[in-house]
């Protein structure tokens, strides 16, 4: 039996639990979790067939996707859109890792959410359908069908994160905060969505359909053909979709205020789903974006400020859960920046007529690091979320000496600190690598000195994040107890530290996967003119090689060991004393960081002036303006507005007689009409 | 039509079973809401069984009999059913079955307010059935009437002048619109004697229409339908109606009243006068963005939750407008679904509205907030409403978004003028914008103290009813649009060198 004809059933499982959950879930003391729990399972164990099925096929061996005849949704024009699945090694590394981590995530809801009483019928429907959104643009077949589920998952993060909007367990003031950080998460990435969706104007008009199949065969011919303007600026549109959702510069501000939601709810957003599925769409459209070195230098560029100024947002934050957003910012800057790179040494050499180019490293960098990070930042996030469930508090500051109180949580913490700096041989270490590797290749081929400067943001950006993230752990684990009114309950139950010890396990071994799997898996090839995904990797002992014996991975182990070593004489030790740095806070780049670069400041004003106030002007044109010109006319006519005021005598017999007179007037013109045109 | 092989003349009964109702609601001594409910419930029974024959078979039909016929002039009761008729005829049975169960506590002389209900429906049935010209107008008069009524004697506080308002500006738009309709049949009827007000014998007369002419009569027209649909800055009666409206009023008025405007630039402007409909077209691509700007844009300064509700839709209609002037086959066909989806949502989002001010007490968006604790059903239907109408993807108002967008794309190609795309888009952004603010204020964040929320409660059985068939229909229609777009391929718009 062939179980990858079922694929389609790996986004519905949850859509069905989503339903179920939704209708019933009330009736149910615990909100039938168990049911979206079961889902995650069933679409996990699903998408784990299907791959198995996939990768031992001959579909994989012969480089091909596999794609059923797909169902037209709506035809109009000259226009089919359809709805159908598309399996290839991308889509499977996608749904794995998806399903694996949120089916986790679920289990770990059981505890974490377990006080919620009645509300968990809405928190479990919600997180079945951001699962299901997710899986359903992973095996989406074209970019309509991927809107779609991609703008489901944009209002499932709105829900999630407004969760607590009008009940705050820390109180009134939290609950208008996520209120609005939902609102702002919604309209930010909103912008990023019409961009998204007017790139499918365009490339629907130049290519006549949305499909992959039909996109991506022959993209290098329709370059030819000179459509590459018009490919260029659809997938620029494109892009901006990714810079909404994936939270990059300079819309990357309405992550950090998503934390407002609950802890696991940040855990899937920035693991799982939500901000990993503009990078997904950035290695999706692969065939697209290296039409153009110059699109794919944006890309990189993107990326690279990104890393850098969410890492330098990150270093001076008090706030444990805000850290952590920073970081997956700058992660997600990581793997944008690379898949840039990557992009731009094909787009250069198939501008220069090769014919087959053997991989780019920037895309497998690119999704291996996408999925390290899945692994690391979605351990990191519930040991974070174990944390608070402990203390009942994010501020770091009245924390300290957790580590003895909470020993798994610690460790395992320890494990997705020492795997996000890049120390040797946890999986964040090989992906970083790679990833500079990658920056570095347009930079020595003397491609673009652009790629130079990109390289020194991702050395620096390895040392902040070395640094930020160990601050983050000596702060809370190390020491003694700040704050003595602090009350830790000590460590979470096991249905929070099973999932924590089994991430654990991924976020430190994931890496090694590279050298004997996914080096031929996560691969994007150009063969004979032809794009091909998966298959013709690199043997694993080379890349193993090439990461060992290139200088530049030193300096950039060095640079994270220092990151490391100056958090823990600042914080741990209090050798340094942090104050002495940074004058007490009060230099201006201190302040410019604790205020974001003024990016609240800029969005709201934006939204004041192009919004309320334009509103404001509408409102009094159109009170004054338009309706005093209506109002001005009628008074007119009615001679004056003493009468007017007897018209309005409240008696219904006077208004039938009024529109009595009103209608044998117009009878009596048409009469006339007629009698005169008769004639 | 031919059914079950008898021959039932469905469009007849869609006009008597509810003038039988409009008769029986005003005599029955009680329980005038069961009777409502009853004859909305068989008129739409009848629509659904003609409307899924339709789907199976793709048929027009017309019906024809005489009524005046004098030497001067030949009045026919002919009536006609493609594609576009039927959705706004299975719209209107759908919303006024309902607004009846909706509103079937209403304590207010139920007699009086059902029997208008009904009484709408007539008119509204036949204003999407009318082939005849002198027929079209009388039902499009009829419909007024009712609705002045319902504004002016279960309105709110200031019922009596948003009803006249109501009255004298549309009716003065529809005398405009009878001068275009005689014009017209003065024209077509040439040198004969006869003035003849069928549709089909202006169709056949309309070839030879000059361009000046059509130009002339196409403003005519044009302006009674712009004022219903409405158009800025034709406008400023709608808010005021449905600010004072009972929300059975609303929910009619935004849901089919509104369409009659668009309906008829689609069947008379544009297949009667083709020519004129090309030298108007700027114009209306040009009054059609600035509805939809300008209606998005009041919408967020608005604090009265009804009202921002009432500018949307004039945004909205303006959606319909763009997709109209871009006259090709395509954008048409948009805004006929964009006529159908808007029905659907607003209807939603005024019932909502109307729950609201009910039980809340008031509908000041200031005053609320944090409503999703105590009324947390209340809550999930606003934010479906507000979804949809945003156009959220996977629910029925994207679909007529996306399309409309892609046909006005392609029609800036088409000139070589991309630019004014960015309106359009800009106001996707708006809308999200004034919902999601709307939502952020009136039901998350703290809980108000600035009305007593003691004893609110939350939606009724029947309310909840009316709401989750809404809600159902507009994820259904969402998730599979080509069940509605398959009527609209039965709107033969075959109007030669003009819509392709």
């Amino acid at each position: 039996m062939e179980f990858i004809q079922f694929t389609w059933l790996i986004p519905l499982i949850p859509l069905l639990a989503f339903v179920i959950v939704g209708l019933f879930g009330g009736k149910f003391k615990n909100g039938l979790g168990s049911v979206a729990i079961l889902s995650a399972i069933a679409a996990f164990v699903l998408s784990a067939i299907v791959s198995y099925e996939y990768f031992t096929g001959d579909l994989f061996a012969a480089g091909l996707a596999y794609i059923p005849e797909p169902i037209e949704w709506i035809a109009f024009g000259t226009y089919t859109l359809n709805f159908g699945i598309y399996v290839d090694s991308l889509t499977c590394v996608m749904m794995l890792f998806s399903s694996f981590i949120s089916m986790l995530i679920f289990v770990y809801s059981i505890g974490y959410m377990g006080g919620e009483g009645k509300r968990k019928r809405r928190y479990y429907a919600e997180i079945a359908l951001f699962l299901a959104g997710m899986l359903g643009l992973i095996v989406s077949s074209n970019y309509l069908e991927m809107f779609i589920f991609w703008e489901i998952m944009g209002v499932c993060s709105y829900l999630l994160i407004g969760f607590w909007s009008f009940k705050h367990p820390d109180g009134d003031e939290a609950s208008v905060k996520a209120a609005s950080a939902a609102k702002k998460a919604f309209l930010v990435t909103r912008l990023g969505d019409v961009c998204f969706m007017t790139g499918l104007f365009v490339l629907l008009w130049a290519f006549g359909s949305l499909d992959f199949t039909a996109m991506f065969d022959d993209p290098v011919g329709s370059l030819v053909n000179g459509n590459g303007t018009t490919i260029m600026i659809g997938t620029l549109l494109l892009f901006g979709g990714v810079i909404g959702k994936s939270a990059q510069f300079p819309l990357q501000d309405w992550l950090p205020d998503a934390m407002a939601g609950p802890t696991t709810v940040s855990a899937l957003i920035h693991a799982a789903t939500m901000v990993k599925a503009g990078v997904y769409l950035v290695a999706r459209s692969y065939p697209l974006f290296v039409q153009n070195a110059e699109m794919m230098l944006i890309v990189a560029v993107i990326g690279g400020v990104t890393a850098f100024i969410a890492a330098s947002m990150a270093l001076n934050n008090m706030n444990l859960k805000r850290v952590l957003a920073y970081s997956t910012i700058s992660q997600l800057g990581y793997m944008i920046m690379a898949l840039g790179a990557g992009g731009y040494m094909i787009a250069t050499e198939m501008a220069h007529g090769a014919a087959d180019i053997d991989g780019a490293v920037g895309y497998t960098a690119g999704v291996f690091h996408m999925m390290n990070h899945a692994f690391f930042k979605a351990l990191l996030f519930m040991c974070a979320g174990s944390v608070i469930h402990a203390v009942g508090t994010e501020d770091m500051r009245r924390m300290g000496g957790l580590g003895k109180k909470m020993k798994i949580t610690s460790w395992t913490m320890l494990i997705g600190c020492l795997s996000i700096a890049g120390f040797p041989f946890f999986s964040g270490f090989w992906s970083k690598d790679m990833i500079m590797e990658a920056v570095m290749e347009p930079a020595v081929a003397g491609a673009a000195s652009v790629f130079l400067f990109l390289f020194v943001l991702a050395l620096i950006t390895a040392f902040m994040t070395a640094f930020y993230m160990f601050r983050l752990w000596f702060m809370t684990f190390a020491g003694k107890p700040k704050d003595e009114k602090l009350h830790c309950h000590g460590e979470s139950p096991v249905s929070m530290t099973l999932p924590l010890v089994i991430l654990s396990v991924f976020a430190a071994l994931s890496g090694f996967l590279m050298f004997f799997w996914l080096n031929d898996i996560i691969t994007f090839n150009v063969i004979g003119g032809a794009f091909v995904v998966g298959g013709h990797g690199h043997e694993g002992m080379d890349i193993l090689h090439e990461i060992l014996y290139n200088q530049w991975t030193y300096v950039s182990l060095a640079l994270s060991l220092f990151g490391i070593l100056l958090a823990y004489l600042m914080y741990a030790k209090k050798a340094i004393d942090p104050a002495r740095l940074n004058a007490g806070g009060n230099t201006r780049i201190y302040r410019a960081l604790t205020a974001r670069y003024y990016f609240p400041q800029l969005y709201d004003e934006i939204a004041l002036r192009l919004g309320y106030d334009v509103a404001k002007g509408v409102d009094y044109a159109d009170r004054n303006l338009i309706d005093g010109t209506v109002n001005g006319i009628s008074n007119a006519m009615m001679g004056s507005s003493g009468m007017l005021r007897k018209l309005h005598s409240g008696h219904v017999q006077d208004y039938v007689a009024y529109m009595a007179v009103g209608v044998l007037a117009v009878f009596f013109v048409f009469y006339i009409l007629i009698m005169t045109g008769g004639f | 039509m031919e059914f079950f092989e008898i021959d039932i003349p469905f469009m007849l009964l869609l006009l008597v079973l509810p003038l039988i109702g409009t008769a029986f609601c005003s005599l029955v001594k009680r329980d005038a809401n069961q009777g409502a409910i009853m004859f909305s419930g068989f008129t739409l029974a009848v629509a659904l069984v003609y409307v899924c024959a339709m789907w199976t078979t793709d048929f027009t039909e017309s019906f024809s009999t005489g009524w005046i016929e004098t030497k001067y002039i030949l009045i026919n009761f002919d009536l006609y059913v493609d594609g576009m008729s039927m959705l706004m005829i299975v719209l209107t049975a759908l919303l006024v079955f309902l607004v009846s169960i909706f509103s079937s506590s209403e304590k207010h002389n139920p007699r009086m307010f059902f029997a208008m209900l009904m009484a709408m429906e007539v008119g509204l049935m036949g204003v999407y059935m009318a082939h005849d010209y002198f027929l079209f107008y009388i039902f499009w008069e009829i419909v007024l009437v009712p609705m002045y009524f319902l504004i002016s004697g279960w309105g709110g506080p200031r019922r009596h002048y948003a009803a006249i308002k109501f009255l004298i500006y549309t009716h003065v738009a529809s005398l405009v619109m009878l001068i275009g309709i005689f014009v017209m049949v003065f024209e077509a009827a040439g040198a004969s004697d006869q003035l003849n007000f069928t549709f089909s014998a202006v169709a056949a007369a309309a070839g030879g229409f000059d361009q000046l002419f059509q130009t002339a009569a196409f403003g005519l027209l044009f302006f009674g339908f712009a004022v219903k649909m409405p158009l800025v800055p034709f406008h400023t009666w709608l808010p005021d109606a449905h600010v004072e409206a009972p929300t059975a009023g609303s929910v009619l008025l935004a849901g089919v009243m509104l369409k009659m405007g668009s309906y008829g630039i689609i069947r008379i402007c544009l297949e009667v006068l083709p020519q004129g409909a090309v030298a108007w077209q700027p114009f209306m691509i040009v009054v059609a963005i600035v509805a939809i700007i300008y209606g998005a844009y009041a919408c967020i300064a608005q604090k009265d939750l009804k009202k921002m509700v009432a500018f949307s839709s004039i945004s909205h209609m303006g959606m319909v407008m763009l997709a109209i002037a871009t006259l090709s086959g395509m954008g048409i066909g948009f805004a006929i679904f964009q006529m159908f989806a808007h029905g659907l949502i607003t209807a939603v989002l005024f019932m909502v509205c109307g729950i609201c001010g009910h039980n809340a007490g008031t509908r000041e968006i200031p005053l609320l907030g944090g409503l999703a604790g105590k009324m947390p059903i209340f809550a999930a239907f606003m934010m479906f409403g507000f979804l949809a109408s945003l156009g959220l993807p996977g629910l029925v108002g994207f679909v007529a978004e996306f399309g409309i967008i892609m046909s006005f794309f392609e029609y800036l190609l088409s000139i070589d003028m991309i630019w004014p795309i960015i309106f359009a888009l800009a106001a996707l952004l708006l809308t999200a914008g004034y919902y999601l603010w709307a939502m952020q204020r009136s039901i998350f964040g703290k809980e108000t103290d600035r009305i007593d929320l003691s004893d609110v409660h939350d939606v009724n059985k029947a309310e909840g009813f009316s709401l989750g068939v809404l809600c159902a229909l507009i994820a259904l229609f969402g998730i599979m649009p080509s069940i509605v777009m398959k009527l609209i391929e039965v709107v033969p718009l075959v109007i030669s060198g003009v819509i392709v």
